[in-house]
């Protein structure tokens, strides 16, 4: 028996070890590798555990533009016109009471109400509120369900983004798209199952983000995001060092396979196979990744649509129109995060600098997804970590202002398969202060999210430390009446 | 047809995860490990699988014997599938609780009647979804299996013993070594019960691996670096009785042993650089790690170690190194993000503390008791406050200093690690100052880069006191706690100080049923991949039952008995014949025990990421050894720091870049993303097992990332340089100095094929030879011929990305 044959027998016995029925080629890249220990759930062919979905998807993947920093609402979409004749009014207590202002403004003397410095207008057949800078936004606003209730327990931005990401605020949990690629593995062999891409705000310097907001925390390290990089190779290593070429690699790589499946015949261990095959996986990523990449390649008018820095590598419009690849080739969990949305001071400028970085290639990526049919399988998720207050940090004139860290209330929006395209939910007091209606926490978005992947958010649990735990900790519930 | 049955039956019960259930494959005295976690589809796989082969005839045999219903005991066999699918609704958590029965409690399970009244039995077998438990709606599954152990044991009386402690809660029994049939293969106390288990499990150690083979993993294993081809051959040739207890002896002495050891410790105790939140500001803590691996070296008794650790400052001795080791407890992430509000992020540093301490001694998942009392483990929000109580007096500061150290720290002096009698005093700290700049966020003191942070008492305790769902600012004001340790585990000797030089004392003491097998599970997972408790963070109920149980308490005495002697454990490890096996195994025993619990098979595992890219600088002769001192900053992707953050990566230079790997600097909120390939702990939390998955990203690193391109490329400096110019002699070499055997002809063969390949491709691309070996700062040598040296590194890069070169056999 030569030492392929070996080999297949090696997988064979794997599979069946695994209850998987994959042969050497076809393993997903999604799974990235063998199960870490045999006591792990079997699986789909494609990586996915048995028994999900739960229910029915309505979506295949989701995209999500998470905005670093925390935007602020009553700038962008929870128009409050009546503020305007309280301008420089002290929020009164009972609205903001002390305890939970941070510690950037909680020793302010006063706390003046800013109206927003930005025009609203009514768009689309439904008449969304908008602010002026999302003009792009405003033509697809009868796709989106504008949430002007989210809500949240942390001010700070690194808990609030880790809280949104991983369903708590202290680290170590896996992120959602570890769960997701956890629990529904990858549709393309080649492609991660779960991909991040990062961006700056223009000139702002953002908030940090952290690898824990996209990592596997305690599921196995394969589930974690991928992150593709805007400076050096796409993936980390991707590139054969220099000097080398494609067919030098794949000499060393018929050698390494050969002497690998020696040992795997001599140590019987299925490990050894696993390794083989994921060299292999790394030479057809070494393919696949560039040309997912070359944006190039897009015709004209899809370039145009997303804007001038749509081919610029890493800004946000290339990510988008990145997201929009990755989505068409089969990736399940595609997180954006663009930073730059922090807001202590030079408010109304900054809304509008981010605007201007974000609201053409967002809009873009909405109709893109849609005219490729792709929108109704698509879940696109717009929002940051936090809100912004409603009351001045430093000095309030009528143009300008700072808002600090607001967590009671802010906005985000869905689009996409199963959403309520054109509605408005839930609802603010007049000071844009606390949700008087409709209040969606956190962790009920995130079981929404799981939702429309097909996935009961009580159900996809992973034992570690002696205990089930899952996204949402022990709560959130799907929020229903935006779904169709 | 009823043998076929029979089997099928006990086939079924593999599926269920929850070790108990194994017991009824009856392999031994000692429950047998879940040996495949199955699914249905699988099992049926198997089932084919066991008719059509002879291996599955002699399974029978084995199976034969199967439930015994008085087999069954509550503590091992009941009580886990109680605590996984009842207790959520029927357990400790009074709050949680959906009626008044508790499953967990003896007494008030046994008043309730529903066992002897059939109650039970009913609500497991009825069909009706409005009684059937559990309900659907606790999304709680109880297996087909487990299901029908639980109406087993009902049905046969529900022996519930009024000593119903769970296992791990009880201290260590030393009981004698079990006799075996076979004599001549033991050579430790640990042979004893490994060979009991597999003649009871009618299987037989495997023979000795081969002595380079030997080598390699114990040298791996002791200091994380791979044996030199002279000390192959020395040991090859050394033929006397004691050559094997020479090579141990000799790792157990070397530096390395200290700086490899360190590495688990410094996962587990979430050291970092940086202070992990948000900008993820500077830290200074590499003096304690240095005092670690001196610790480590000097091999300190492990009572010792633990107590300097947890309360340095307070011993009668106490002493500048003793204040130093402290450390271990400043490790915790610090929040140093503006606007924080301080009084919630000290409560979590306390936490933190009190979680770490559960994991790394206990084996307990202190966490969940934060806001509740435990839902399967009898610890109360009490117990947990009370713990929180020992370390809730620090002199610190809720928000970190814009960079550097949080106080309480310490200045170090220049001479440090050298220090003269009089710096190697006890210092006090400054006391926390805390400034309120900027717009008014409030900040202590910073310590420079010459300070250390240390633990401190304040002068007058801060009272603690129960919060209510673990919320910083929900005090239950009613109780004022005294720092206290679980009832459930062993008492509290009066003699003790109420402070954290009395919880070490606690820890430490022989009645503490958990310290010593925690540590001992730790330690045999360090060579096995798992511990003889797979759970390694959790000896709880819902943890893994041991597969060796009297060999983790004999070890446990053991190692209690040497007076906590922490290398004559780990050499009574290495020792062992069972440690000496060769990982070679028939396909039918790989089948039959794919993890390897039962050990008839020595470990087979893929290195460290420490232990890979440490390996790959050695052979390539970059390694730059050198013990302690801050860390270093070695070749990272471009931007790495700066893309998501607002710090700048500004990598060292010269021998900086070849340090030993446990060296690099680790920033918490972007760590090195090689090694996070590798499966290293992130350290924000303790963590002290981590799976070993393979990943295509790892292929990329090995391949391409400049390190090991860098390192190939001096590899093949190396193989220029031998004596030979024969190509098949150099290829031999770097084979048998990557992998610590010498490769067959046929693999001689193919790389020389490989090389010739190269060989001619550069020599018809120069300028593309020489941009290879430009990879990486360090200048390749002059007066070596350009093409032949790139295609050398090639074949030095395929060598060292074998499966072989990143494993121990």
């Amino acid at each position: 028996m030569n030492s392929i044959d070996q080999l297949r027998q090696q997988q064979t016995r794997r599979a069946v070890l695994e209850g998987s029925t994959l042969g050497l080629g076809a393993m997903a890249l999604s799974q990235l590798s063998a199960p870490a220990s045999a006591a792990e759930k079997p699986r789909h062919p494609n990586g996915g555990l048995q028994g999900l979905p739960h229910s029915p998807p309505r979506v295949r993947r989701v995209i999500y533009l998470f905005q670093s920093g925390g935007p602020a609402q009553m700038d962008l979409f929870d128009y409050k016109p009546g503020l305007h004749r309280r301008f420089g009014e002290e929020v009164p207590t009972s609205i903001y009471p002390d305890e939970r202002k941070t510690t950037m403004t909680s020793g302010q003397s006063s706390f003046p109400v800013a109206p927003s410095a930005l025009r609203f207008r009514q768009y689309g057949d439904s008449g969304t509120w908008l602010s002026e800078p999302q003009k792009h936004l405003s033509e697809v606003v009868d796709d989106i369900c504008v949430i002007r209730s989210m809500y949240t327990e942390a001010i700070n931005h690194d808990p609030a983004a880790t809280l949104f990401q991983t369903g708590s605020v202290i680290a170590g949990r896996p992120s959602m798209g570890a769960w997701v690629s956890y629990g529904l593995g990858s549709e393309n062999a080649n492609l991660p199952a779960f991909v991040a891409l990062t961006s700056n705000g223009t000139g702002k310097q953002g908030q940090p983000l952290y690898d824990r907001l996209w990592g596997a925390g305690f599921l196995p390290g394969r589930f974690q995001g991928v992150k593709f990089r805007g400076q050096g190779d796409p993936i980390l290593d991707l590139y054969n060092p220099q000097g080398m070429t494609r067919e030098q690699r794949r000499r060393t790589l018929n050698s390494l396979q050969k002497l690998n499946a020696q040992q795997a015949g001599r140590f019987n261990d299925p490990a050894i196979a696993t390794r083989i095959a994921q060299y292999e996986l790394a030479f057809r990523m070494q393919m696949s990744v560039p040309e997912l990449i070359d944006v190039q390649s897009e015709p004209k008018n899809v370039l145009d649509m997303y804007g001038p820095e749509a081919t610029q590598v890493g800004k946000y419009a290339y990510n988008c129109l990145l997201a929009r690849r990755l989505a068409e080739r089969g990736v399940r969990f595609i997180q954006l995060y663009h930073r730059g949305w922090d807001a202590h001071g030079n408010a109304p400028r900054g809304v509008a600098s981010q605007c201007r970085d974000t609201d053409q290639p967002t809009a873009a990526l909405l109709k893109d997804l849609k005219q490729r049919g792709m929108l109704e399988d698509t879940l696109v998720v717009w929002g940051g970590e936090f809100g912004r207050t409603i009351y001045c940090q430093g000095k309030l004139t009528r143009t300008n202002y700072g808002r600090d860290h607001h967590p009671n209330c802010f906005t985000y929006w869905m689009a996409g398969g199963g959403v309520r395209g054109g509605m408005t939910y839930g609802a603010t007091d007049e000071y844009s202060v606390n949700v008087v209606e409709n209040p969606v926490h956190v962790h009920d978005l995130q079981a929404t999210i799981l939702h429309q992947l097909g996935i009961n958010h009580e159900r996809l649990t992973y034992r570690f430390q002696g205990r089930h735990y899952r996204l949402t900790d022990v709560h959130g519930n799907v929020v229903n009446d935006v779904l169709s | 047809m009823a043998m076929c049955d029979k089997l099928l039956l006990n086939m079924s019960t593999i599926q269920n995860n929850s070790l108990p259930m194994t017991r009824l494959l009856t392999f031994g005295p000692d429950a047998l490990p879940d040996p495949i976690g199955v699914a249905p589809q699988t099992r049926r796989l198997l089932r084919r699988k066991f008719a059509a082969l002879v291996f599955g005839l002699a399974l029978f045999a084995l199976l034969l014997p199967t439930i015994e219903a008085g087999d069954l005991e509550f503590t091992r066999d009941i009580r886990p599938i109680l605590s996984d699918a009842c207790y959520t609704c029927h357990g400790p958590d009074p709050e949680a609780r959906a009626t008044e029965l508790r499953l967990d409690d003896r007494a008030s399970a046994l008043a309730s009647a529903v066992f002897s009244s059939g109650e039970m039995l009913r609500r497991l077998t009825s069909k009706d979804p409005d009684l059937r438990m559990p309900p659907v709606d606790s999304n709680r599954v109880l297996s087909n299996a487990d299901r029908s152990t639980l109406t087993e044991w009902l049905k046969v009386g529900a022996d519930w013993p009024e000593d119903d402690r769970h296992w791990a809660f009880i201290p260590p029994q030393r009981k004698p070594l079990p006799t075996t049939s076979r004599r001549d293969w033991t050579q430790n106390g640990i042979d004893h019960f490994i060979l009991a288990k597999l003649e009871a499990s009618k299987l037989h150690p495997s023979v000795a691996a081969d002595r380079a083979t030997l080598l390699r993993r114990v040298t791996f294993d002791l200091t994380g670096l791979p044996p030199t081809i002279e000390e192959l051959d020395a040991f090859l040739n050394d033929n006397s009785d004691s050559a094997w207890e020479t090579v141990i002896d000799r790792l157990l002495a070397s530096d390395r042993y200290g700086e490899h050891m360190a590495l688990d410790w410094l996962e587990a105790s979430r050291y970092a650089d940086t202070d992990g939140y948000q900008n993820d500001r500077l830290r200074y803590m590499w003096v304690w790690r240095d005092w670690l691996i001196s610790a480590l070296n000097s091999n300190m008794p492990f009572d010792r170690f633990v107590t300097e650790q947890m309360a340095g400052d307070m011993l009668p001795d106490r002493n500048f190194f003793t204040q130093v080791a402290t450390g271990f407890n400043r490790n915790h992430r610090i929040n140093s993000e503006g606007g924080s509000i301080p009084d919630e992020w000290a409560v979590e540093y306390v936490a933190d503390r009190v979680e770490t301490m559960g994991t790394m001694f206990l084996g307990l998942t202190m966490t969940c008791s934060r806001c509740h009392d435990h839902k399967y483990d009898p610890i109360t929000q009490q117990d947990f406050y009370s713990l929180f109580a020992f370390f809730n007096n620090i002199d610190e500061a809720g928000l970190g200093p814009n960079n550097g150290n949080s106080p309480p720290f310490i200045p170090v002096p220049k001479s440090w690690p050298n220090l003269s009698q009089k710096e190697s005093e006890f210092v006090v700290p400054e006391p926390v100052k805390i400034k309120v700049v900027q717009t008014s966020v409030p900040r202590p003191q910073p310590g420079s880069p010459q300070t250390v942070m240390v633990l401190h008492e304040l002068a007058s305790p801060r009272p603690t006191y129960r919060l209510i769902r673990g919320q910083y600012d929900q005090p239950d004001k009613t109780q004022k706690l005294t720092p206290a340790t679980p009832a459930v585990l062993s008492r509290w000797n009066d003699k003790w100080p109420r402070n954290r030089l009395g919880l070490a004392q606690w820890l430490m003491s022989p009645e503490n049923p958990l310290t010593a097998r925690v540590t001992i599970n730790r330690i045999w997972q360090h060579y096995f991949g798992r511990g003889l408790v797979r759970t390694s963070e959790n000896f709880g109920v819902q943890g893994e039952m041991p597969s060796h149980p009297k060999l983790l308490d004999w070890l446990a005495t053991e190692f209690v008995r040497t007076g906590w002697d922490v290398k004559a454990i780990h050499k009574l490890v290495v020792m062992s014949a069972t440690y000496r096996q060769s990982s070679i195994a028939a396909p039918a025993l790989i089948t039959r025990d794919p993890e390897n619990r039962l050990l008839a098979r020595g470990p087979r595992r893929r290195l460290s990421p420490f232990a890979i890219r440490d390996a790959a600088l050695l052979h390539s002769g970059l390694l730059v050894e050198k013990i302690g001192g801050p860390s270093v900053k070695p070749y990272m992707p471009p931007g790495i720091w700066k893309s998501i953050s607002n710090a700048k990566y500004v990598q060292d230079k010269g021998e900086k870049l070849y340090r030993r790997s446990m060296y690099t600097y680790w920033r918490r909120t972007v760590p090195p993303p090689t090694m996070m390939a590798f499966n290293a702990a992130a350290r924000e939390t303790c963590i002290v097992r981590t799976d070993e998955t393979t990943t295509p990203l790892q292929a990329l690193a090995m391949l391409n990332n400049v390190t090991f391109v860098e390192s190939a490329r001096f590899l093949a400096e190396r193989m220029l340089r031998q004596d030979s110019s024969s190509p098949a002699d150099r290829i031999d070499w770097a084979f048998r100095l990557v992998t610590s055997r010498a490769p067959q002809a046929g693999e001689t063969e193919l790389l020389k094929d490989d090389l010739a390949a190269y060989l001619r491709d550069f020599q018809a691309a120069p300028e593309a030879a020489r941009r290879l070996l430009k990879t990486g700062e360090k200048p390749f040598s002059k007066g070596l011929d350009v093409p032949m040296l790139a295609a050398y590194t090639l074949v030095a890069n395929t060598i060292l990305n074998l499966d072989e070169s990143m494993s121990q056999n």
